[in-house]
């Protein structure tokens, strides 16, 4: 597995396409923004280990993902969210999609050291499950040792709603685009950060792709 | 609020006492220190067990030998030399008179609150099994249960009378091999109680056990189960509290309930053991497996838990929904201070079509104490239309505490959904502001806040417990802001 490590974050918004297991380091100073958005594409397996050192305070961290696993991908991110330093603010949110046989896992601990006041610390995993095959495992994780804080966490499994569904339809959209509308809308809270306009188009390929 | 007061109302919590810390002075009968197959049955002998207990124990025990002490726990579990506990404590029974409870042994549960005699308990309606170190020492309301045919006796006597259900029933949700402290249990638990309720029958009232450990250097091992047959309801409450003392002691108890077709099962705990002194000595180790199945469909299992004591809590009542649209229930309020430590949760392993569970956690850390909820829901491939919920809030009192939560989510069906929620923050300035505006003090405030966020769960106990524990967290938590 390799190792990439940028002492200085970007300022500018950054999207990784993963295509391959390797391990993310980032540290953030006094100050620093961090957004990084992940993008796991079909046919892709991959661990992704990503650590977030924040070390300084006013610090603002904003990482997002989407993956996209069909056929026997397996795709597990393992996120660990470190605030050495309070005052500062971090945000997570990863939406998946699961068909096929795939299996994915999210693990995302957030951790807020002694004395790391004034921290504020979110973290949200969505997945939808599209096959009977496929499978979901989340396990988004706190541990918090500085009680001046404001941290929460949340995690859902579901499916597409069939009411939606039914209602695109009973408007003469094809299921299949229905579905795919579905989709699209939700994962738009993370696609909402691509600004590349022939990213985020390969993205809908790829979510047409394993809608049908 | 200044820091100077914030801090001297936090040195507040530190000094609050224990009050079931009393030690009883009666006769004892004690086996010797240490654990072997010699001991077993010593135990099995001494409570003239049939043979295939024995063998039940000592299977047990030697899949224990095998196994290692879990260590995935978020505690700092001090190490336990099983060999130096004493497995088995009895309250010396006088020959000439077995039927009478030791009027000390009666002045310690009326101290605790429990009426053990039938006619002090006819206010309450409540039948009570009182477990003292080893064994049951009474149960109460026996013949008017008995007329609706409901057993409720000491496992003990379980044994004796019913051992065709014992038999089929034991192990059957917590097998022998399934964890460190399980086996251990399996291999040398002493007393606990039994209870059977037929099909169709409503409990016409609230069954209730009481532990107490009081012998020094003991551990107490007691077993519990509970069996709802077809269509009938129940609702369990449970109580513990122990002396103080330096040295840790081990509570190790496996509680198993078997809710049939239709039966609805309600299990309450108030758990208060000596949680250990403000510098984190002594201190009851509360290690318990508590697991309930939905066996048949329509089955429901409630678990609400009110944890207030033990120096160290590794518990996780749990719920395996088998039979199609069973649910379940979990809700649990945790209160740790000084340098308590406890890691609990529960597991919803849903098997049957549209079973549903709901888990609602409330955390409360004070001092420097450690507080995590670790959850596990199982979404089984059968699980067709399956639902789960679960919110875990954290509420941090002072800054040298932590809230930890650990829940891990496992679907394998499409249909299934299952969300989960969590939050951790502290009681805000403003909360405080607007009680103190209303003319309370910082410490009624506080009580009003805790008990406000803690009132889901305190809802769900039965009258009885609900007073009880709404003034365990006030005790546990008087004057404390963060």
């Amino acid at each position: 597995m390799d190792s990439s490590s940028s002492r200085k974050p970007a300022d500018r918004p950054v999207v990784i396409f993963v295509d391959s297991s390797r391990q993310r380091d980032f540290v953030v100073g006094a100050g620093e923004r961090l957004d990084v958005t992940f993008v796991v594409l079909p046919g892709t397996s991959a661990e992704i280990p990503v650590n977030v050192e924040i070390v300084g305070p006013g610090a603002n961290v904003n990482l997002k993902g989407l993956y996209l696993s069909s056929g026997k991908d397996q795709v597990s991110f393992n996120i660990n969210m470190r605030h050495h330093a309070g005052g500062s603010v971090s945000r997570q949110l990863f939406n998946g999609l699961a068909s096929g046989e795939a299996k994915c896992s999210f693990f995302g601990k957030i951790i807020v050291a002694t004395d790391a006041q004034k921290t504020e610390a979110y973290q949200e995993n969505h997945n939808i499950v599209l096959s009977d095959e496929a499978l979901v495992n989340t396990k988004p994780q706190l541990e918090i040792y500085a009680d001046d804080v404001k941290c929460s966490h949340g995690a859902t499994v579901g499916k597409l709603n069939e009411e939606e569904q039914f209602y695109m339809r009973s408007r003469g959209i094809p299921e299949d685009e229905a579905k795919v509308l579905q989709m699209i809308s939700f994962l738009a809270p993370v696609l909402s950060g691509i600004e590349d306009e022939i990213l985020a188009s390969r993205i809908e390929n790829a979510i047409r792709s394993i809608a049908i | 609020m200044d820091q100077r007061e914030e801090d001297k109302i936090i040195e507040g919590i530190t000094s609050q006492e224990y009050k079931e810390g009393f030690v009883t002075d009666i006769r004892q009968d004690f086996i010797p220190k240490g654990l072997n197959e010699d001991i077993i049955r010593t135990i099995s002998s001494l409570k003239q067990e049939p043979e295939w207990l024995l063998e039940f124990r000592l299977d047990a025990f030697r899949k224990w030998q095998k196994m290692k002490m879990p260590t995935w726990g978020h505690l700092d579990l001090p190490t336990i030399d099983f060999q130096d506990i004493i497995y088995y404590a009895a309250p010396k029974k006088d020959s000439d008179r077995p039927k009478d409870i030791d009027p000390k042994l009666e002045e310690t549960f009326e101290k605790l609150g429990i009426p053990v005699r039938e006619r002090e308990a006819l206010a309450g309606v409540v039948a009570v099994d009182a477990v003292f170190d080893s064994v049951s020492v009474a149960t109460t309301f026996r013949t008017s249960l008995a007329e609706k045919g409901i057993i409720f006796c000491s496992f003990s006597e379980a044994v004796k009378d019913h051992p065709d259900l014992v038999r089929k029933y034991l192990a059957s949700v917590v097998p022998t091999g399934d964890n460190f402290y399980a086996a251990l249990n399996s291999a040398v638990f002493s007393d606990g109680s039994f209870c059977y309720i037929p099909k169709g029958v409503k409990c016409p009232m609230d069954l209730s056990s009481y532990f107490r450990i009081n012998a020094a250097g003991t551990g107490q091992f007691e077993r519990t189960l509970i069996v709802a047959d077809e269509g009938s309801s129940l609702s369990y409450m449970e109580g513990c509290t122990a002396p103080m003392r330096d040295e840790n002691q081990l509570h190790a108890a496996v509680v198993e309930i078997v809710v049939e077709k239709d039966a609805d099962v309600r299990y309450s705990t108030v758990q208060n053991w000596y949680p250990g002194d403000a510098q984190g000595r002594g201190g009851i180790l509360n290690l318990v497996t508590k697991r309930g199945i939905c066996k048949g469909s329509g089955a429901h299992l409630s678990w609400t838990q009110v944890e207030t004591g033990s120096a160290i809590t590794w518990k996780y009542p749990s719920t395996i929904l088998k039979g199609d649209y069973s649910t379940s229930e979990f809700y649990s309020v945790a209160v740790t201070n000084n340098y308590q430590q406890a890691d609990t949760g529960t597991k919803m392993i849903h098997i049957g079509r549209g079973t549903k569970s709901r888990i609602v956690s409330k955390g409360i850390s004070a001092g420097h104490s450690q507080n995590s909820y670790r959850g596990l829901v199982r979404m089984n491939p059968g699980a067709v239309g399956a639902r789960n919920y679960s919110q875990c809030d954290s509420l941090l009192i002072g800054s040298k505490c932590g809230a930890h939560t650990f829940p891990d989510i496992q679907s394998h069906n499409p249909t299934a959904i299952v969300e989960h929620e969590a939050t951790t923050s502290k009681i805000s300035e403003e909360q405080l502001f607007y009680c103190n505006q209303r003319g309370l003090d910082a410490e009624d405030a506080v009580g009003l806040i805790v008990n406000g966020y803690a009132h889901e769960v305190l809802s769900r106990l039965p009258m009885e417990f609900a007073v009880e524990a709404t003034k365990l967290l006030q005790v546990s938590l008087e004057g404390s802001v963060g």
